[in-house]
């Protein structure tokens, strides 16, 4: 199929109003008789509320409204978090507005505060006086699993959830192994700093609807908030803004709870927008996993035997965590063919800060642990690691240990490859104290939502009588240009510019719901939803461009504007004469269409068997380091990534999701922590929590294999979540080849490498 | 000379006078948000760690919520929204939306005057120098790569150097 | 916001500052640069105090030579001292410090004088000045004028012997175009960073033997600190690997770190050692 305008790399329709500095993003917008609130915070990480006093911060000149929980009509929701369609009690949990008998961690939301200013609503909350009765809590997910433990929640079990798999005889498997590998791997809390924080304004229209502007991947949550309300869902709206950045931490409900309850109370519009530093203490964290890997294979290289222990630390409350920790179980072995396989999973409540989803969501953490194996493996074994890759990994018509089935193309073995050898010819290092060292990681992580939570998305699109087109579709951007594939999808398919096309996005009241912007979703998803819409306008204007121009309609093509006999291509009709004509005989101009993703049955139980997901997007990075032997720094002097995209739509974008993916986890592996130290934040802004600048990374190269074998539009696939994975065994992989040390846990600090090296001699 | 407890202070914003009362603490990130409608300078971290509340203060880009308001007074102040018709502004915004270095664009206006000022100093700077330059500007979305490639651009295309 | 009871008050010259400085006494709070203000006052480290700005004194800023001494106004920038010739060739290990120094945007508002007053053990700033064995100068209406050697101007983190009513109004010191400098920062990043650990250098060489050294570390101890022990054992002696490897490890003794979030004590000595060698192989080059 010849293509117009999918694969060029467009400027992002939001780019322009971007670089002009005119988006109005969460906190840029006011309303008139607005009131500023502030959220009251425990100060401890366990504790029992003894009393709270608000009666001197109600007092005080400015103060609208002071909010407990027992202000909140349902303060305790039982959530099906992200689910449409119930998928059973071990992916419930509560969801908890305001804290209420026993806080569960330090930066808990206590109370609420709407002000006139927000230095009243500060001094407010100096004015609250809460009795707190510290509780022993427990931070060590080991420790909280312990018979006896302190009882995080209200359950006597800190147990969020538990997977298994079984595949073969593991005994047997390493029985016949030659060697055996076995390491314990630990990832940490990590924050996803995105530079916009937590914000949004609610008021109450003239006919008593809430509605919410807020900066969120999901404004579904309208749901949620009518409930905490007591409201019908339908008095409550949600529009979303673009996006400072999301990466999963805006997946969650932040502050439209809480939004929706002070304008309720005050009548007032309110502005709700974190500090950083409540940012980092308060909202969702990666998971931090301990990871206990065996792994055994034969003397040919091959991967026989591979045993999994994970534990998650899920922190206080539940959110997305047992959907994290499946999809961590999936991809604990890898994308590796291997006949005996046990992996046992399970997720924890301590007095953390929660964790939920982040950039990767569960299959991030694995990524680290098997593909530090398979290097280790193949250091022992004397093999290359793109051999021992090569001979395991997965190819079409294999399965995983789960019982998935690939049935599309496994791009594996070329992408491994082809970012191995981008690396070009190794060079020796000038300097005595530092040493070349390279690595390579291969990944894979699924795109779109679990097959069992029967997802779908829909999308508007409509011509305008002057040719112009406009989209509206329920999609969030986050500025991963969500938005622009699918204004490139109705530009190509009705053949017009892209600068014809409005697209309206994020509006609970006047967009399709289109579901949510996480799991990588919203181009297979959403751009499928739009595809359809597009296609079946298009397919009117065919068949009237057919009667116009008395040519047959698979004869006909529509581009530029026109629509042209393949035949004779001087007979052709403008697209505004066949709309003009359309409208005149009453043919709708317009379309909303629904996508459903293929669907299959919930797992019956926590062995995880089957088509879980749709499909998955298969990735490969290379790097090259430069170990400082006397100080341990590493500095990473290239990254390749090479993905299989099924079909780049906008190529700057792709490469985009790959640069910044690569980017987000190379902070991962080398300097990312939140350190939390008995449920106390050691790295509470900015000065602390390092991430990235442009002064520590390489130029990420990026290399695209365009199978056609996604699911999306054009045989895409989705990037922006597989993007980060295997950046981070790469560079522990690159390590190992250059100074020796295993590294086992993240970050990858200077100091740990040091320590790594004097200890190994 | 006296101490006071506000004062009022008059900030050229994009060419115009801003005239308000401020408190001592008042920062120039406040000032122009609250004051001067100037939203289109962000705050990420409200402490000099981010770099998305950079702005022009006369000739220098500084982080404005480490700048108290009042000691803008009397001076001028520049965002991105008020150099529209500026010819080097223009050429970055082109190039950072052709370059695809725009993704969420929060640090956009941040990182383009921060450009902007670098690019004025030192005309023709190699990608290491770029870095440097752009390193108290965080961005998490696009791992500065074609950041680089915008503002490279820019420079390759004033001094008559190809990109 | 959020914190009431600050004043504030601009006085327009030196003398005018002083008299407002001893007036206010300990509410009075200086602000230059306001990099570290800003977010103290967020942090509500200060509070109820007299911000006294003398960002505009002019009188206070530029950088000077007379005879054989320079002297930087305690309001010259950052960048100032970057952009400065005088500063590249008479103090390279204050402008190697400067090239390091948070990132180009702070560089743009950071005083030295901000810097110094600001007393963190870690300052890029103050450990260049170490080394460069200079006196801050300080005037008050109580006392007059001090010049106090920065050796004994810093009594703990964020402590000083600074009184209240007094102002850094430059700091000096003897040109060292004739002298080797290096400086050397560790953070955990390459721009934005808190020094993990640095060292400034000024060695003087008689032939091939040194004939004086200065060394000066940062974050390794409560305050910026000389290494006297490390020089004295150096004084005098012929550089060579063996002398380099002994000064290395007598280095480690004299630094007295902390464990953070950041690095280990451990792990922090150790850095003292290595950035010793690489600063007087630097020196040396």
């Amino acid at each position: 199929m010849e293509l117009n305008v999918i694969g060029k790399g467009l400027p992002k329709v939001d780019a322009w109003a971007k670089v002009k500095g005119k988006t109005v993003y969460a906190d840029d917008f006011s309303l008139p008789g607005m009131l500023y609130a502030k959220v009251l915070r425990s100060k401890y990480p366990a504790a029992r509320i003894l009393s709270i006093d608000t009666s001197r911060a109600k007092q005080l000149p400015g103060v609208h409204a002071v909010l407990t929980a027992k202000d909140v009509p349902n303060n305790n929701l039982r959530a099906k978090f992200g689910q449409s369609t119930d998928v059973g009690a071990q992916f419930e949990g509560l969801y908890r507005v305001l804290a209420e008998e026993k806080v569960r961690f330090l930066g808990e939301p206590v109370a609420l505060v709407a002000a006139e200013s927000l230095q009243i609503a500060e001094e407010a909350l100096d004015l609250i006086e809460v009795t707190y009765e510290p509780l022993p809590g427990v931070f060590d997910p080991v420790e909280a699993l312990k018979p006896g433990a302190y009882p995080v929640g209200e359950n006597e079990s800190n147990v969020v959830s538990r997977f298994k798999i079984r595949k073969g005889d593991i005994d047997a498997g390493f029985a016949a192994a030659d060697v055996i590998v076995e390491n314990t791997y630990h990832v940490p809390f990590v924050d996803h700093a995105y530079l916009e924080p937590e914000s949004g304004v609610a008021w109450l229209d003239e006919d008593g609807v809430i509605n919410i502007r807020v900066s969120t991947q999901v404004i579904e949550h309208f749901r949620t908030v009518a409930e905490v309300l007591g409201l019908p869902q339908n008095r409550v709206r949600v529009i979303g803004t673009w996006l400072g950045g999301g990466f999963g931490g805006k997946e969650d409900i932040t502050v439209e709870s809480f939004l929706a309850l002070l304008v309720w109370k005050t009548g007032r519009p309110v502005k709700l927008t974190y500090t950083r530093e409540e940012s980092l203490l308060a909202h969702s964290k990666r998971h931090p996993f301990l990871m206990k890997y065996k792994t055994g294979a034969t003397k040919d290289g091959r991967i026989i035997a591979l045993e999994a222990e994970l534990i998650a630390d899920a922190g206080a409350y539940t959110y997305l965590t047992p959907w994290v920790l499946l999809y961590a179980t999936v991809n604990a072995a890898g994308p590796y063919d291997i006949p005996n396989v046990k992996v046992d999973s399970v997720a924890v409540l301590t007095n953390n800060p929660f964790t939920s989803a982040n950039r990767g969501f569960g299959a991030i953490q694995p990524n680290v642990a098997y593909e530090s194996q398979v290097d280790e493996l193949a250091r022992v074994l004397g093999m290359d690691p793109l051999t021992i890759r090569q001979k395991n990994c997965l190819r079409q018509g294999a399965s995983l240990a789960t019982g998935f089935t690939f049935d599309r193309y496994v791009a594996l073995p070329e992408v491994a490859e082809k970012a191995w050898q981008a690396l070009g010819p190794a060079k020796e290092s000038q300097d005595k104290r530092i040493r070349i060292g390279r690595g390579l990681a291969i990944g894979m992580m699924s795109y779109g939502r679990l097959t069992f939570l029967h997802d779908s998305s829909r999308s508007y699109v409509k011509l305008e009588l002057d040719g112009s087109a406009v989209i509206r579709c329920g999609v969030p951007d986050l500025g991963g240009g969500q938005a622009q594939a699918l204004c490139q999808i109705v530009a190509e398919e009705l053949g017009i510019p892209i600068e014809k096309i409005k697209i309206y996005i994020s509006d609970t009241a006047l967009t399709p719901l289109a579901g949510t912007t996480t799991a990588t979703r919203q181009l297979y998803m959403s751009g499928n939803a739009t595809l359809k819409a597009a296609r079946e306008i298009k397919e009117r204007l065919l068949t009237k461009a057919s009667t116009m121009l008395n040519v047959r309609k698979a004869y006909l093509k529509i581009e530029n504007e026109k629509i042209v006999s393949l035949v004779e291509p001087g007979n052709f009709v403008s697209l505004k004469d066949v709309i003009a004509q359309c409208s005149s005989e009453g043919i709708e101009l317009f379309c909303e269409a629904q996508f459903n993703a293929p669907f299959t049955d919930i797992p019956a139980s926590e062995l995880i068997t089957g088509q879980t997901h749709p499909d998955f997007t298969f990735g490969a990075y290379a790097v090259e380091v430069a170990v400082d032997l006397e100080t341990g720094v590493v500095e990473v002097q290239k990254v390749v990534a090479c993905y299989d995209v099924g079909k780049a739509l906008n190529v700057l974008n792709v490469e985009g999701q790959l640069e910044g993916g690569a980017i987000y986890c190379l902070g991962y592996a080398l300097m990312e922590e939140l350190v939390v130290d008995q449920g106390r934040l050691k790295t509470p802004s900015f000065s602390e929590y390092l991430i990235p600048t442009a002064a520590d990374v390489p130029d990420v190269e990026t290399i695209l294999v365009e199978s056609g074998s996604g699911l999306g539009p054009y045989g895409a696939k989705g990037v922006g979540e597989p993007a980060c994975n295997s950046i981070a065994p790469a560079i522990l992989n690159a390590i190992r080849d250059a100074v020796g040390v295993r590294i086992t846990s993240l970050p990858a600090t200077p100091e740990k490498i040091v320590f790594a090296m004097q200890k190994k001699q | 000379m006296e101490i006071m407890r506000e004062i009022t202070v008059t900030v050229n914003v994009n060419g115009i006078p801003v005239r308000a009362a401020v408190s001592p603490q008042e920062s120039l990130l406040d000032f122009l948000r609250y004051r001067a409608g100037a939203t289109d300078v962000k705050c990420g971290c409200n402490k000099g760690d981010c770099g998305t509340c950079t702005v022009i203060l006369e000739d220098r880009a500084v982080k404005s919520c480490l700048v108290l308001a009042a000691q803008a007074d009397n001076r001028r102040v520049w965002t991105v929204r008020g150099l529209e018709k500026d010819p080097l502004m223009q050429a970055l915004q082109e190039s950072f939306a052709t370059h695809g270095a725009v993704q969420c664009g929060f640090c956009t206006p941040g990182m383009l005057l921060t450009a902007k000022n670098f690019l004025e100093h030192n005309p023709k700077p190699d990608r290491a120098e770029i870095k440097e330059a752009i390193a108290g500007n965080l961005c998490r979305c696009t791992g500065y790569k074609k950041i680089v490639d915008a503002i490279a651009a820019v420079a390759a295309s004033r001094t008559g150097d190809r990109a | 916001m959020g914190v009431s009871g600050f004043a504030y008050i601009s006085p327009s010259t030196k003398e005018e500052t002083l008299t407002v400085l001893s007036e206010a006494g300990e509410k009075g709070r200086i602000v230059a640069g306001s990099t570290n203000v800003l977010p103290d006052i967020r942090a509500r480290k200060i509070a109820g105090c007299i911000l006294v700005d003398i960002s505009h004194l002019r009188e206070l800023k530029g950088i000077e030579i007379a005879g054989d001494t320079v002297t930087i106004g305690s309001l010259t920038t950052i960048s100032e001292l970057l952009q400065s010739a005088v500063i590249a060739k008479e103090a390279g290990v204050l402008w190697q410090a400067c090239r390091c120094f948070a990132d180009p945007l702070v560089r743009n508002r950071a005083t030295i004088g901000g810097n110094i007053a600001n007393a963190s053990p870690a300052a890029d700033g103050v450990v260049p000045l170490l080394a460069l064995e200079a006196t801050v100068n300080v005037e008050s209406k109580a006392r007059g004028k001090r010049a106090i050697p920065l050796d004994e101007f810093f009594t703990g983190p964020g402590k000083s012997v600074l009184e209240p009513g007094e102002l850094i109004t430059s700091v000096s010191f003897a040109k060292t175009s004739a002298m080797k400098s290096a400086f050397i920062k560790f953070g955990l990043r390459k721009a934005m960073a808190i020094s993990l650990a640095s060292i400034g250098m000024v060695v003087g060489f008689n032939g091939d033997t040194i004939a004086r050294v200065s060394i000066a570390l940062g974050a390794l101890a409560p305050t910026p600190v000389r290494a006297r022990e490390t020089e004295k054992y150096l004084a005098g002696k012929k550089i060579d690997d063996e002398i380099i490897a002994r000064a290395s490890e007598l280095i480690k003794t004299e630094v007295n770190p902390i464990s953070d979030v950041r690095a280990s004590r451990d792990y922090r000595q150790h850095l003292t050692g290595v950035l010793f060698r690489r600063a007087i192989e630097a020196a040396l080059a």
